[in-house]
């Protein structure tokens, strides 16, 4: 195995990574990446607030997290990801802001099937990380969860694995349901119960349904899972955790809340598993899209444009990487959104760069015409 | 016509697959599954009842022969191969039957002979059931479901299956000799239920009087010949003189004279076509297919056909699926966690993974050929529709949304078809991801319901 690495590392193209640590890393374990998929567009403006920005009172006024972390440049993390904002006031963590794919029509199905094909218009038949897999046979994926998600389909060195536990429905389909059944007085009447009892349980920290209508304890589990299985001998280089629930039309402050605390505690988690593997490793989230940046009068936010990159390992460089666009009406993306200053795929791209070596000629194999310059983000 | 079409699939069948939902006559199509041959189900190599008698009668003697030391020690890896051999048969036909679910194209046919397999309810629940659970159902029960119900009910009451499970078995006329070598004597669970359950209904005007006098007349209808005849099992000629409770008996005013097997049997006749029955019966189907709360008139039209056709159960079938409103909306009713299931899988296509599938919703709900009581599974929304019940329907469809490929556009054209309103449209088309669409769409109202 650490002879496939070293060709890997001979085709190195990308300058920074080959001078800063290409060649201490060679001697250690191979990176592992971790690609989390947070579905549904996840609203990076809650996540990581721009809290000096002059317009962002004004622009959203009831959704600045209150009590945020600062993380300096501008930026405060929500409270609820106390474990991400203490790793990058440590060093081990950073963000890229204002981030999206090619595609702009705010289609989640779309812009997901996008995302994982690494296409600009039509998505591709394969997933971009099976094509990365293609270029180092050497490598291994694991995808967590039931079924294999879009971004590794057509890989042969991929395999999948999802906690026994029946991972709950999202709060966020329960809210869609509840709306399904406004004219069917009996399945109205049983899931309002069901959801109080639920939270009622939660709150005297009894039983809940399994991993609760939060799916807190679900995403623990996959943590947990990816974790020890990366660390594992023989164990895969990357793993691919899809988490659902993020498309937060209403109710945001606390369901966001409830969210961003379920994937801190699973990111915590993922981290005491990983052990020494966490120096190793780049745990990197990202979401289909952003959010606008306006509330929409219904105490959450419609689909946007420019999301949030957390980027977080032993390998990531900290603090706030590429471009902030900024919110000022002439910087709004349709005059709605956060600009999309960054691209996704340059992001994907300096991952696959820094930690596996890839050259132009592997990249352009991967994104095709829409290869971009990387950004790198490894330290 | 396509919108009647989907309300037949659901109400009176498991649910259209992909491309069932055609311009076809609902009524004609249901009215065409009203055949006999359309309730039997084929499965290569199913046991019998004589199959399961006989695997039964050979664990007996060899755990005889084991007790007396007679064998060497492979005797008791044989053992253990026999006593998986039931539970074995049973896997079997709880697979053949649910895929006979998914796959069937008289969907009606299935549903009904799945009500009667449900009123006259024998379950794995007991040692002696689970290898004869399968059979009763093949042999018993889907033979007869367009046939007489006094039929039905001989074949159902007198199988070994019902015989172990409401424990005629252990029951002996209190005078014979038998009885008292063995110190047995009468057990009267299977003739109650039979007045209770199958017959007449708990209101239906007997007393004890009557159950004990049924239970007399069921003695000596036997799974097995007891030990102590030094006889073996002969399948299906199950009727041990030695332990009938001899004389005449009285059933409900009228005195049975003519003694032995046949004396059960005459009674069983006179039950079947009893005014009581024909209300019981008629309530039940009504409340199954049409309504938790039936409607007082389609009662009253099912209580006629079965009184004026003598029981005839392909003219019950035929007046329900004539009722008015029987192919309109609204849905009365919730589908029972099987019905989703196998709705769901049907709609999702061959592809689907249906071992997963039943695997976890045997985990909330209804295992197959596992009734909890006699019973049956109980048929009203109270039952199947409680907060917890709801929330675990959610988390079995989000789970099997997420190991699907299907887009939730095509399952609702295949699933729903008109029966799916713009609200579940616009649900799906503003779903956050693929796998919410198809849980939504499972779990709306129109998919809910039948």
């Amino acid at each position: 195995m650490l002879t496939s690495r070293r060709i890997f590392l001979a085709g190195l193209g990308a300058a920074t990574v080959l001078k800063s640590t290409g060649a201490s890393r060679a001697a250690g374990p191979r990176p592992k990446l971790i690609l989390i998929i947070l579905r549904g567009g996840m609203d990076g403006l809650t996540a990581i607030a721009p809290i000096t920005d002059p317009h962002i009172n004004t622009l959203r006024p009831h959704l600045v997290p209150k009590n945020a972390i600062a993380l300096g440049g501008g930026f405060a993390a929500h409270p609820a990801l106390k474990t991400w904002a203490g790793w990058a006031k440590g060093g081990q963590a950073g963000f890229i802001h204002a981030i999206a794919g090619p595609y702009r029509d705010r289609s989640h199905f779309k812009a997901q099937d996008l995302l994982e094909t690494g296409a600009d218009a039509v998505p591709g038949r394969d997933g971009w990380l099976a094509r990365a897999l293609e270029r180092r046979p050497g490598l291994s994926a694991l995808s967590i969860g039931p079924a294999q998600p879009l971004i590794l389909k057509g890989a042969q060195n991929a395999s999948s694995w999802s906690p026994a536990v029946v991972a709950p429905a999202s709060d966020d389909t329960l809210m869609r349901l509840a709306s399904l059944y406004a004219d069917d007085k009996l399945l109205r009447a049983a899931l309002e119960k069901a959801v109080e009892t639920n939270a009622v349980a939660g709150e005297m920290g009894g039983a809940m349904r399994q991993g609760g209508f939060g799916a807190a304890g679900a995403i623990k589990a996959q943590m947990a899972g990816a974790g020890r299985l990366l660390k594992a001998q023989d164990g895969p280089d990357i793993a691919v955790i899809d988490i659902d629930g993020w498309d937060t039309h209403g109710g945001q402050i606390n369901r966001l809340g409830r969210m961003l605390t379920a994937l801190d505690d699973g990111l915590a988690t993922l981290k005491s598993e990983l052990g020494i593997m966490w120096q190793s490793s780049a745990i990197t989230i990202v979401s289909e899209f952003g959010r606008t940046v306006r509330d929409n009068g219904g105490g959450g936010t419609d689909h946007g444009t420019g999301g949030l990159a957390l980027l977080a390992g032993g390998q990531i460089k900290p603090g706030q990487h590429g471009d902030w666009p900024g919110l000022s009406s002439r910087a709004l993306y349709d005059n709605r959104d956060l600009a999309p200053a960054n691209d996704m795929y340059a992001l994907f791209s300096g991952l696959l760069t820094d930690l596996y070596g890839f050259d132009s000629a592997d990249l352009r194999a991967v994104f095709g015409p829409l290869t971009p310059r990387p950004i790198s983000i490894a330290v | 016509m396509t919108l009647a079409l989907a309300i037949a699939h659901h109400r009176f069948g498991l649910g259209p697959r992909p491309g069932d939902l055609t311009d076809r006559d609902p009524e004609a199509w249901l009215l065409s599954q009203i055949d006999p041959a359309a309730a039997q189900v084929s499965g290569g190599s199913l046991n019998s009842t004589k199959d399961a008698l006989t695997d039964m009668q050979g664990l007996r003697n060899h755990r005889a022969a084991l007790r007396s030391g007679n064998l060497g020690p492979e005797a008791q890896a044989a053992l253990e191969t026999m006593l998986n051999a039931s539970r074995n048969s049973l896997i079997q036909d709880v697979r053949t039957r649910t895929e006979h679910g998914v796959r069937t194209a008289a969907p009606f046919a299935e549903r009904w002979t799945r009500f009667w397999a449900n009123h006259f309810t024998v379950a794995a629940t007991r040692a002696e059931t689970i290898g004869l659970v399968g059979p009763y159902e093949r042999e018993a029960i889907r033979p007869h479901v367009f046939g007489r119900f006094g039929t039905l009910l001989e074949e159902a009451v007198l199988h070994p299956g019902m015989l172990f499970y409401l424990d005629n078995h252990r029951s002996f006329g209190p005078s014979t000799r038998l009885a008292k070598r063995l110190g047995r004597s009468l057990n009267e669970n299977l003739a109650r239920e039979v007045l209770e359950l199958h017959t007449l209904g708990v209101d239906g005007g007997y007393t004890q009087v009557d159950v004990e006098a049924l239970a007399r007349a069921l003695t000596g209808w036997l799974p097995f010949q007891p030990m102590s005849l030094r006889r073996k099992m002969t399948g299906k000629d199950v009727f041990v003189s030695q332990a009938h409770e001899p004389g005449a008996k009285t059933l409900l005013g009228k005195r049975y004279k003519r003694d032995g097997a046949g004396q059960v049997k005459a009674m069983l006749a006179d039950l079947a076509e009893h005014p009581a029955t024909a209300r019981h019966i008629a309530t039940k189907i009504a409340r199954h297919f049409l309504s938790d709360t039936p409607d007082a008139g389609d009662v009253a039209a099912l209580q006629r056909s079965f009184l004026t056709s003598g029981g005839d159960l392909a003219a019950l079938a035929q007046t329900l699926i004539k009722r008015p409103g029987a192919l309109e909306t609204p849905f009365q009713k919730v589908k029972t966690p099987e019905e989703l299931m196998l709705a769901t899988a049907r709609a999702l296509g061959p592809q689907a993974a249906f071992s997963k599938m039943q695997r976890v919703v045997q985990g909330f709900a209804q295992r197959p050929f596992g009734a909890p009581s006699p019973a049956g599974w109980p048929d009203t929304a109270d039952a199947w529709m409680s907060p917890d019940a709801l929330a675990k329907r959610v988390d079995w469809a989000s789970s099997v949304a997420r190991q699907s490929k299907a887009k939730p556009d095509d399952f609702v054209a295949a699933a729903l078809g008109p029966l799916a309103d713009d609200s579940l449209n616009l649900a799906i088309a503003r779903a956050e991801s693929r796998a919410q669409g198809l849980t939504l769409a499972i779990m709306s109202p129109a998919f809910q319901r039948r």
